[in-house]
């Protein structure tokens, strides 16, 4: 009961006096998280990947001593609740960073960022974010504010089509390989289209034309009969995961003979779990090492996911890892700013620029190296290609004793650095 | 619909004038002036988040008008509002972009044409109704929105457009704090001109309309020309409306405009009181701010002894969306005829103190 009044007192204190209680020793940070909305399915891991990490953080020494006062909110993917949210976050909790979610709140917040000079990292890779100063040829706007750790939509298409030209090769096929881009007419899938056809024209790929399917699951034979007529050789799934598991299973019924390639957010451990053998052999992008690797970096992650699993039981999926990531380099970001004239917006984004092929303290082998500078927000360039295996039955069982059973696993088969261009700067 | 029946014994009207009066008394009149006074002093008073919260409530209101008016008012249905709303957002950026219009005339522009959008899109209430209707217009919110993101020109495809802030002689309204009152002058000004087209001829025969079309018709009225201006006067609010989301958030995206938009200007106006022009803005309040309160209350909850409970922290999520899916269920049992016609009882009951009858 004491609890409980006391409980009321502060919240009812909180509506009356706006922006009171954030001590000096505290940093404020919002977090922006999709668990019950249309891109929860992978907004669940990386969403709880972030909290864990942060919590982590706290528990160990904090940046520089001081502690994260990390706000996590739900947004459920809609935009105004986002909107809404970061306002009183700015005004009342005078956040400094926003982790933030996906697409949609990413880019309708990108204005007020700037203008709030708050730091955004994002779980949205899009390409037009990469361009602080809006020096891209198609770049009308800049985005200065704005940083995400992963390689960018439009680099993960490019490395999936340096694989497929080299895995062409090695397999002495003759002529041109055919490449087909398949995907929503919807901005997330339509993000990387144009930089991943004009390569593949490069790389002398012949191009079909597009294939559409929709980004909610759904029956999609009749798009893999075409599919299959157009003797297409690699295809690339533009959609998330939910959406990958249909087409997958339609592919394999109709008896569709190609390589499909995915996008980050379109396969992992989910897509094989349910998906069966339907799903094997897909090659993908992965931002960030696997559970359980054997890399240094592992056992901090192992420490982080413990913070919400004290057994250590749980399997973590791809994408968690790649939250823990963001919030580590959000860290030293923040501990660069702290002893460079202080914790604000400002700072911490120069903190972002100080190293070169950044790897987070602990984080060894796990996040890839990433480089941001005043000019190029395309922090992560390294981008690691994955191959899922689905060797038998997977139904009735978790992932976790998939894994371990070795009925479903993956395996790396390239990476691949992609160059800078300064004209894909912001595309 | 409510309103005139609800008059008090005594209160005869001897002149049209009379009976067509927006404020029934000098009281209400000065009331609802010192009202919109006292809104231009809120930017000094409340913070950002409440600010925003009311900016919402601004653009979504206006284009919860236009929903009631074509549908609370003349009867039809819309399941493409939301598409409406978006024509606005990405004209009101292109002209401002592309040809260089200022952003407070590309506002209104932006309204007519959605306006000219929304008759083409109406053309079919012309000779449908009803569910055949809703579905026609359910076709002309997937071409639209499909139209978003394959329009590049227009639209800016997957990138989305950016909208630059209102600037009036040099002052740019790029805070909340100055966007206020662009949205409370877009408020006060499309509600003062709903209430003025229910007073006319045509805001008549829309109610003729919808009451009941063959007799209307007997009496003259054109029921092609009314429905399909009832859908141009409808997209002109979700034109405006959807403009001004635009130059509020700086930026477009062709998501923003999906069918669940739609959907919720329709229970905004179902909350609210069909045929009611204070219901739509009455259920936009609700609309806007019952997330808002469901989440502060759940955040009190997680502050109790309650809140060490496992098993509700992991719940609160979902029994804050449940709650709000509930609540709007309990609102239509309980109070179907709307917010509108519950303030109106609320008002005779003091009105008519202690003597109502």
């Amino acid at each position: 009961m004491r609890k409980s009044l006391k409980g009321l007192v502060m919240a009812l204190s909180s509506i009356m006096l706006p922006g009171t209680g954030s001590a000096e020793d505290y940093i404020q940070v919002g977090n922006l998280v999709d668990f019950t909305g249309a891109s929860s399915t992978v907004g669940k891991p990386y969403g709880q990947g972030k909290m864990d990490a942060m919590n982590y953080i706290n528990e160990n020494g904090g940046i520089n001593g001081k502690l994260l006062d990390f706000e996590t909110f739900d947004a459920s993917y809609v935009v105004p609740r986002a909107i809404a949210t970061y306002k009183k976050w700015v005004s009342r909790k005078k956040v400094v960073f926003i982790q933030g979610w996906g697409t949609s709140d990413t880019e309708a917040l990108i204005t007020f960022v700037t203008r709030d000079e708050v730091p955004y990292m994002s779980a949205s890779y899009s390409g037009h974010l990469t361009d602080p100063k809006g020096l891209g040829p198609d770049t009308t706007k800049g985005a200065p504010y704005n940083f995400f750790f992963g390689p960018s939509y439009s680099d993960g298409s490019r490395a999936l089509i340096q694989w497929a030209a080299k895995d062409w090769a090695d397999k002495g096929g003759e002529g041109k390989p055919k490449y087909v881009f398949m995907g929503d007419n919807h901005p997330f899938p339509n993000a990387p289209r144009a930089a991943s056809l004009s390569y593949a024209e490069e790389l002398g790929f012949e191009v079909l034309p597009d294939i559409q399917y929709s980004l909610s699951p759904g029956d999609f034979k009749a798009q893999c009969l075409t599919l299959k007529e157009s003797g297409a050789n690699y295809a690339f799934l533009a959609n998330t995961s939910g959406s990958s598991i249909s087409i997958l299973n339609s592919c394999d019924t109709v008896g569709v003979d190609v390589q499909f390639m995915s996008n980050i957010w379109g396969y992992g451990e989910d897509v094989m779990a349910a998906s069966g053998t339907s799903a094997n052999g897909v090659v993908w992008v992965m931002g960030a090492a696997k559970w359980g690797d054997d890399v240094p970096g592992m056992e901090t992650v192992k420490a982080v996911s413990a913070m919400s699993d004290p057994s250590v039981e749980e399997y973590r999926a791809v994408h968690y890892i790649r939250g823990v990531c963001s919030v580590f380099f959000m860290k030293e970001a923040m501990e660069w700013a702290d002893e460079n004239g202080g914790l604000t917006g400002p700072n911490i984004k120069e903190g972002f620029y100080q190293r070169k092929d950044w790897v987070p303290a602990g984080m060894e082998g796990v996040c890839p190296k990433a480089t941001w500078t005043a000019d190029d927000h395309r922090g992560n360039t390294l981008v690691y290609i994955y191959r899922g295996q689905v060797t038998g039955d997977t139904s009735g069982s978790n992932i976790a004793s998939l894994m371990k059973d070795g009925i479903i696993g993956m395996a790396k088969v390239g990476e691949s650095d992609i160059p800078r261009r300064p004209e894909w700067l912001g595309q | 619909m409510s309103g005139s029946e609800m008059l008090p014994c005594g209160d005869f009207r001897t002149s049209y004038k009379a009976d067509s009066t927006i404020f029934s008394t000098k009281w209400i009149r000065m009331s609802a002036v010192l009202t919109i006074v006292g809104c231009l002093f809120i930017p000094f008073i409340f913070d950002l988040y409440v600010l925003n919260l009311m900016i919402q409530i601004a653009y979504l209101g206006i284009a919860a008008l236009g929903l009631n008016i074509l549908v609370g008012f003349t009867g039809q249905i819309s399941l493409g509002h939301s598409a409406f709303f978006g024509v606005g957002a990405f004209a009101s950026a292109y002209m401002n972009n592309q040809w260089g219009i200022p952003v407070f005339l590309a506002i209104p522009l932006a309204g007519l044409w959605t306006t000219a959008a929304g008759m083409i899109v109406g053309i079919p209430a012309g000779r449908i109704k009803g569910l055949y209707l809703a579905i026609a217009t359910l076709a002309g919110q997937i071409i639209i929105q499909d139209f978003f993101s394959r329009a590049g020109w227009f639209t800016g495809g997957a990138y989305g457009a950016l909208a630059e802030p209102v600037t009036i002689f040099g002052y740019v309204f790029d805070t909340d704090e100055r966007f206020f009152y662009i949205a409370l002058f877009y408020l006060v000004i499309m509600y003062v001109l709903g209430t003025n087209l229910m007073r006319t001829r045509d805001g008549r025969a829309f109610i003729a309309v919808r009451d009941h079309y063959l007799s209307a018709e007997i009496m003259g009225v054109n029921l092609t020309k009314y429905r399909i201006m009832s859908f141009g006067i409808s997209s002109f609010y979700a034109g405006v409306g959807g403009a001004l989301f635009a130059h509020y958030l700086g930026f477009v995206s062709v998501e923003s405009f999906d069918l669940l938009l739609s959907i919720q200007f329709l229970s905004m106006i179902i909350i609210g009181g069909l045929g009611s022009v204070s219901g739509a803005l009455l259920g936009t309040v609700f609309m806007v701010l019952l997330p808002e309160v469901m989440e502060f209350g759940v955040s009190l909850l997680a502050t109790t002894t309650w809140g060490d409970i496992p098993a509700i922290t992991e719940g609160l999520a979902y029994i804050k969306e449940m709650s709000i899916g509930l609540a709007i269920v309990l609102f239509l049992i309980f109070e179907p005829e709307g917010l509108a016609h519950r303030w109106s009882l609320i008002k005779s009951y003091w009105k008519l103190y202690p003597f109502s009858y």
